[in-house]
């Protein structure tokens, strides 16, 4: 439905996104995770036609991009990061404007702006300013302009950024039922768990790159496989890490606050038998844990740390 | 074709607010006045003096209202058009409206018009005020209609401009300025310019300087054309026509030679010379800022995939 291929985009020397592929076949929501200036944004401002790539494919449907823009904008619907909207015009004429943008007849844009009010629970403010809106109800009326022309692929970039709990909650509603509609989507965030509840598959892309890219499933699978320890020790943590990091089967050990956490392959016996040694060692252990493998830990390791809930 | 949706929505805007009937209330009375100042001037509401209320008059109240309905034009249009794209941008819906199929050529073209109507608007609504003079004679209907065309090429290569400068640069107090300078350019320094250009063109000339030779350099001055358009007409706006000719006998040109050229039997008056210039002006700048706007312009070219497995892997399952 919508494929990615080799995309490259470079500003000057810097390569804002560097050879990414992904596909997303029809009916699938495909989560794009990755910290800040990964090249989310980049990449759907290509897909979307408002950026030309250095290099590489953009497919949707069958309709390569750089062939046939107009119709490609056709089947798309994009819905910003940051937008604006005409705050001296009421909601169903926002709507009516951008069927009309669309090319829909007149006596027809009643039919179509009205289920998609319903669809983002804005049927009762219809009539009210669209700056009179809260944020949460202005991207909800950006998510259904989006949808104006009856796209088959959406693209929608950070559209719980800025909500509150229960607006992300509504949002994620609203996902779900699109995905019920048969809606191809790319949507993209900084929290992978949020992502992880309404996507099928998850890329996550780092400078440019994509690091990790697969079903909801295998991305947990591949975190449950990667196990941490993390240990808690009485006073002095020096030993305790000296010790750690001498164990074969641990690397990437590091000191937090009041515990340590390592990176380590194995199974229980080796556990065990480390926590055997620290003990004969004299190192007072208070506590010594496996970390629930968890899609936010990979998250965090593959990208190297950074704020994790921050949006 | 189908209604531009841009110009319907703007449209709609506007004049729902109270802002346009406000704006066209003030500008009539202003204009009111203006015409009773002029009244004023000739003594005809003096109790003591029995001045005759005339054509003249009429006439010259006439002249008065063009000249001022032309300043505004000048001087409105570029404000209107000089944040039409940059106040998109700025307000983040330029994006929005990019990434549909509208073309952008639909885009500029409905925010010059929305411009221009609006200004029309203004100058439609003065109509019954011109009307007046109307019925003392010395003018034409046609007199009239061609001033009003004059007024609308004028709006459509000042909006022109305007929205150019707004596509050229991201912030719109930068786009506005940039406009009014260039609109200044065009009212005065094309004066100079020309100016300029009589004395260098009679130092190098054997024969007496001519004005068809050198007013090529006015034609994009909206005042002179402006000027000219009164010429040979039962009235007359001395003023810019006027002030042009005092230019080129002071800069030294020959006052018997100012004739101007013809061209396939029709003598090119300064009006129509600045209309063709305005036109041609407003449909480059037009599809200049068309393209300007365009997010992804041409096609991309594809470049070769690496891996020829994948390509044919990932066609298969488009
Ligand atoms: N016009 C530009 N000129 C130069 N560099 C740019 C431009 N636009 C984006 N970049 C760079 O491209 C990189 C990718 O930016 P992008 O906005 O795609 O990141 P992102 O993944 O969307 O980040 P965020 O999570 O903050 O939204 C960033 O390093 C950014 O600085
Ligand atoms: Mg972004």
């Amino acid at each position: 439905m919508l494929m990615v291929e080799n995309l490259v985009k470079k500003y000057g020397k810097f390569k804002a996104v560097d050879g990414l592929s992904f596909e997303i076949e029809q009916g699938h929501i495909y989560g794009f995770v990755g910290p800040n200036g990964a090249g989310k944004t980049t990449t759907m401002k290509i897909i979307a036609g408002l950026l030309r790539p250095t290099s590489g494919r953009v497919v949707v449907s069958g309709t390569d991009l750089s062939r046939d823009p107009r119709e490609v904008k056709k089947k798309i619907g994009y819905m910003p990061d940051f937008f604006g909207v005409y705050d001296d015009l009421r909601v169903d004429e926002y709507m009516n404007f951008y069927a009309g943008v669309y090319g829909i007849p007149r006596q027809e844009r009643e039919k179509i702006t009205n289920p998609l009010l319903e669809l983002v629970d804005l049927t009762d403010k219809k009539e009210a300013y669209v700056d009179s809106l809260s944020r949460g109800m202005k991207q909800r009326l950006c998510l259904a302009r989006s949808m104006i022309h009856n796209p088959d692929v959406l693209i929608l970039d950070e559209p719980a950024s800025g909500l509150d709990p229960r607006a992300r909650i509504e949002m994620k509603e609203i996902l779900k039922e699109l995905k019920d509609m048969g809606k191809t989507i790319l949507i993209s965030s900084h929290i992978l768990p949020e992502l992880a509840e309404v996507c099928t598959s998850i890329g996550i892309i780092e400078q440019g790159k994509m690091v990790v890219s697969g079903t909801v499933e295998e991305i947990l699978r591949k975190a449950s496989r990667k196990k941490t320890l993390r240990v808690k020790v009485l006073g002095d943590m020096e030993p305790a890490v000296k010790y750690l990091q001498e164990q074969p089967s641990l690397t990437g050990v590091a000191a937090g606050s009041d515990y340590i956490d390592a990176d380590f392959d194995g199974d229980g016996a080796v556990l065990a038998g480390i926590l055997k040694g620290m003990v004969a060692g004299g190192i007072p252990v208070v506590s010594f844990a496996e970390l629930e493998g968890s899609l936010e830990s990979i998250f965090m390791h593959i990208t190297g740390g950074g704020e994790g809930n921050a949006v | 074709m189908r209604f531009n949706p841009i110009i319907e929505k703007e449209l709609k805007i506007k004049m729902r607010s109270w802002k346009a009937p406000a704006l066209i209330t003030v500008y009539l009375v202003f204009l009111g006045l203006i015409i009773f100042l002029n009244f004023l001037g000739t003594r005809l509401l003096s109790p003591y003096d029995y001045g005759q209320f005339g054509p003249s008059t009429a006439l010259n109240s006439y002249n008065i209202l063009a000249v001022f309905q032309l300043l505004l034009v000048v001087f409105i249009t570029p404000a209107m058009t000089g944040s039409a794209v940059s106040g998109e941008r700025e307000r983040q819906t330029l994006d929005l409206l990019l990434c549909t199929n509208l073309s952008t050529h639909s885009v500029i073209i409905g925010k010059i018009f929305v411009s221009i109507a609006y200004i029309m608007l203004l100058i439609t609504a003065s109509l019954p005020i011109l009307g007046t003079v109307f019925f003392y004679g010395g003018i034409r209907i046609t007199d009239i209609l061609l001033l009003f065309a004059f007024y609308i090429v004028t709006a459509l290569a000042l909006g022109s401009i305007g929205i150019f400068y707004s596509t050229l640069f991201k912030k719109s107090s930068v786009a506005m300025v940039m406009s009014y300078l260039t609109v200044l350019f065009l009212l005065f320094g094309t004066v100079i310019v020309y100016g300029i250009w009589v004395r260098i063109f009679m130092r190098y000339s054997t024969t007496p300087v001519t004005l068809a030779q050198t007013m090529a350099f006015m034609f994009p001055n909206p005042l002179y054309g402006f000027g000219s358009l009164t010429e040979g007409m039962s009235y007359n706006i001395p003023f810019f026509g006027d002030i042009f000719r005092f230019g080129f006998s002071m800069y030294g040109g020959s006052q018997y030679a100012a004739s101007a050229p013809v061209i396939l039997g029709i003598t090119l008056k300064p009006w129509m010379a600045n209309i063709g210039f305005d036109i041609f002006v407003s449909i480059l700048l037009i599809l200049i800022s068309a393209y300007r706007i365009k997010p992804v312009k041409g096609l991309w070219r594809k470049k070769r995939v690496k891996s020829g497995e994948l390509k044919v892997e990932s066609e298969k399952t488009v």
